[in-house]
């Protein structure tokens, strides 16, 4: 239904396009005045009145309308006899009547049942009705209003623009909305979790295995099972493997990215860059699934057979073989962004310097990278938060369990790694298991947000400095 | 009559496939100073940048012919450009400060040069560069201010004085004053009449007024070509070419 009339709105729209722009057309004309717009303005206003109040009446007409029609029904159920104790139960026979209504519910059906579904039939008819009526009632009203104004000749260059600031106004309006979303469900499902687990504990504490969170009811928490939750969910661990595999990543994605981008954007000749920026852009297109088994399957068991050679004890899943993977993911970000930002650096500071004898090494060591160091810093700090966000690579290459080891042969975990392991298959919503993966998004956003902090004030110091 | 300090002779200059200077004879004599002028696009900044080989930068240029300082070939493939920069020192059309400070724009020559080897040798290097410069009075107190923080007119006298801060025999100025006001322009050519008591000058500037003021001798480029060139007074009182008299009294260019 709302497709139907979403399309109605808009070939109505697109045609009164065309009728006010051809309209003001004949009027200017015929009556020889002085259009205070272009003529196409006026169709874009039409078009805007016609289908902005419809489509917000029909959003926000379809956000209320199940939460009105579900809370009518289950008074009426009540009224007709059904019982039910919380909230829970009533949400279950009202999804019963609804099944009844759509025909695919098979159970018994009492008479409250039908009572019921009858009355469901009859209030969505009802609300589909004047859904329409109302429309079709806002279209004209709007169309009538934005109509006088067009033969008023009023200024429509000018409302269009109105208009259309507020509609990107409302789209920022959205996203910065949906950020706060996020955060507040992350903040209050994390509460729930540090009502049972102290903060301290789960901060400082040094072993992560939450799998021994099988209580299911935090309210009948008995004091042995406190005793035992209260050292299973220790941070320490995952923040230690997660700083220690993107140090790794880091260690080979800055070196090689950065001195491929100086080469790139100094060296390389312009046959050369064409053909190799490509190539090592493609790195980046590489899903990071096909990483993760290259690293399991390859890397990893390479390593073991030569930490077997050399005496050492290598794990199959280790540290060291996610991390230099992922170094190598990240290669493209820190050579592209640093490529970008060192040829940015104006040839004249270049010529200055070589105007003084300075070779170009010389040149670029000591003007070129100062000068573009706010970038580079840009990027390098970009390959970090890739380097902490990413999970498929860890998850398949450096293992699942928490060890707090700085042994880069061993097996570690990271903890967007955690938060995929808590979360696939059955899990209670009310566990504290569960809601640890929410304590631990929300740890990881505000680490990565002070990262970017700091970042930007060392941008931002550098920058004051070198420009 | 002073002695010829650089001598090109049949200099031709390609970008490409486009010949940029054509046969280019000119004498550059020591201790003076001689204006470039002439229509934009006629080849005067491709000359000077010719004398400190700064043309190497631009990949699909080509330079034939000679081009001779105290008789050594600049041209030659073999020659070093780094010590022939030291020699040559340059001052660009826009002041180009590097992004450090005023002291480290300065010192970053004589560092590269291995001059000024204890920090008090370089802060001496550093302060004769700034007073040659006509800066070190306005600048002597804030010398670890970034270069770029200082005014337009104080950033070209940076320049100046970082070019002459590794103590070279020529230097090469390709409009040096086109970016600047009349004030910072004026105090720029009084620092090039006080600078051609130690240095052979060379000057690119679009301003008539500006080659009759700093300059002894002018040459006047056109499409490529010297078309004529002699002391500075006979150019702009007496040409020889009616070309250069048109080009002068403004009715082209």
């Amino acid at each position: 239904m709302n497709i139907v009339l979403i399309f109605l709105i808009t070939i109505f729209s697109v045609s009164l396009f065309f009728y006010g722009k051809s309209k003001t057309k004949t009027i200017s004309i015929k009556d020889n005045i002085k259009l205070n717009a272009l003529p196409k303005f006026y169709g874009y206003y039409l078009v805007l009145w016609c289908s902005i109040p419809a489509l917000v009446f029909l959003l926000v007409w379809s956000l209320f309308e199940p939460v009105i029609i579900k809370s009518i029904i289950i008074e009426t159920a009540a009224n007709q006899g059904a019982i039910f104790s919380d909230k829970n139960e009533a949400n279950l026979i009202y999804e019963k009547i609804k099944a009844i209504h759509l025909g695919t519910y098979f159970g018994d059906i009492d008479s409250i049942l039908k009572e019921s579904a009858l009355a469901y039939a009859k209030f969505i008819n009802l609300f589909t009705n004047s859904k329409v009526v109302l429309i079709f009632g806002i279209i004209i009203a709007s169309v009538i209003y934005s109509l006088k104004k067009i033969k008023n000749n009023n200024k429509a260059r000018d409302d269009v623009e109105v208009i259309l600031k507020g509609l990107l106004f409302v789209s920022s309006l959205i996203a910065i909305l949906t950020t706060l979303g996020i955060i507040f469900s992350l903040l209050f499902e994390s509460i729930k979790f540090f009502s049972v687990i102290n903060i301290f504990d789960y901060l400082f504490g040094t072993n992560w295995s939450p799998q021994r969170a099988f209580v299911r009811d935090a309210s009948s928490i008995t004091a042995a099972e406190f005793e035992e939750l209260k050292d299973a969910f220790g941070f320490i661990p995952l923040i230690a493997g997660t700083s220690f595999i993107a140090f790794i990543a880091m260690l080979v994605a800055v070196p090689i990215g950065l001195f491929s981008g100086i080469y790139m954007a100094e060296y390389a000749s312009i046959k050369v860059r064409r053909i190799s920026k490509p190539i090592i852009e493609i790195l980046a297109g590489i899903p990071t699934v096909v990483y993760g088994f290259f690293a399991a399957l390859t890397v990893g068991p390479f390593f073991r057979q030569v930490g077997e050679n050399l005496g050492l004890t290598v794990s199959s899943e280790s540290a060291l073989a996610a991390g230099l993977i992922m170094g190598i993911m990240i290669i493209p970000y820190v050579s592209s962004l640093s490529d970008d930002v060192i040829n940015s650096v104006p040839q004249s500071l270049r010529d200055g310097s070589y105007a003084v004898g300075a070779t170009k090494s010389e040149t670029i060591k000591q003007v070129v990278i100062p000068a573009a160091l706010p970038g580079i810093i840009g990027s390098v700090l970009l390959a970090v938060s890739r380097a902490i966000g990413e999970t498929m690579i860890v998850v398949m290459a450096a293992g699942l369990a928490a060890n707090l080891t700085i042994n880069p042969l061993e097996s570690t975990t990271t903890i967007t790694t955690q938060i995929v392991m808590i979360l696939v298959g059955d899990q209670e919503f009310d566990s504290p298991k569960t809601q640890s993966a929410f304590a631990l998004g929300l740890t990881l956003f505000v680490a990565t947000l002070i990262l970017n902090y700091i970042a930007q004030r060392a941008v931002k110091k550098y920058r004051e400095k070198y420009d | 009559m002073s002695n010829i300090k650089i001598k090109s002779k049949n200099l031709n200059v390609y970008y490409g496939d486009k010949q940029a200077l054509f046969d280019v004879n000119l004498d550059l004599n020591e201790k003076e100073v001689t204006a470039l002028i002439g229509p934009s696009g006629c080849g005067k900044s491709t000359f000077i940048r010719c004398i400190n080989r700064m043309n190497d930068v631009i990949d699909i240029c080509k330079v034939t012919g000679n081009i001779e300082m105290d008789g050594m070939n600049i041209n030659d493939k073999d020659l070093d450009v780094v010590s022939l920069r030291e020699r040559v020192g340059m001052v660009f059309q826009k002041p180009n400060p590097f992004p450090k400070s005023i002291y480290d724009n300065i010192s970053y020559g004589p560092k590269i040069h291995g001059k000024g080897e204890t920090k008090s040798e370089l802060d001496q290097i550093v302060e004769n560069s700034l007073k040659k410069s006509a800066l070190w009075e306005e600048v002597k107190d804030r010398l670890d201010e970034p270069g770029t923080s200082l005014s337009g007119g104080q950033q070209q006298r940076l320049c100046i004085a970082r070019a002459i801060s590794v103590n070279p025999e020529v230097i090469l100025m390709d409009e040096p004053c086109s970016a600047l006001d009349p004030i910072a322009t004026a105090k720029i050519e009084e620092l090039i009449d006080e600078l051609k008591k130690t240095y052979t000058i060379v000057i690119v500037t679009h301003s008539m007024a500006q080659a009759v003021r700093v300059s002894q001798k002018t040459g006047f480029f056109h499409l490529g070509k010297l078309i004529e060139v002699g002391k500075t007074e006979k150019i702009f009182k007496n040409p020889d070419n009616k070309m250069t008299q048109d080009y002068i009294t403004g009715r082209f260019g």
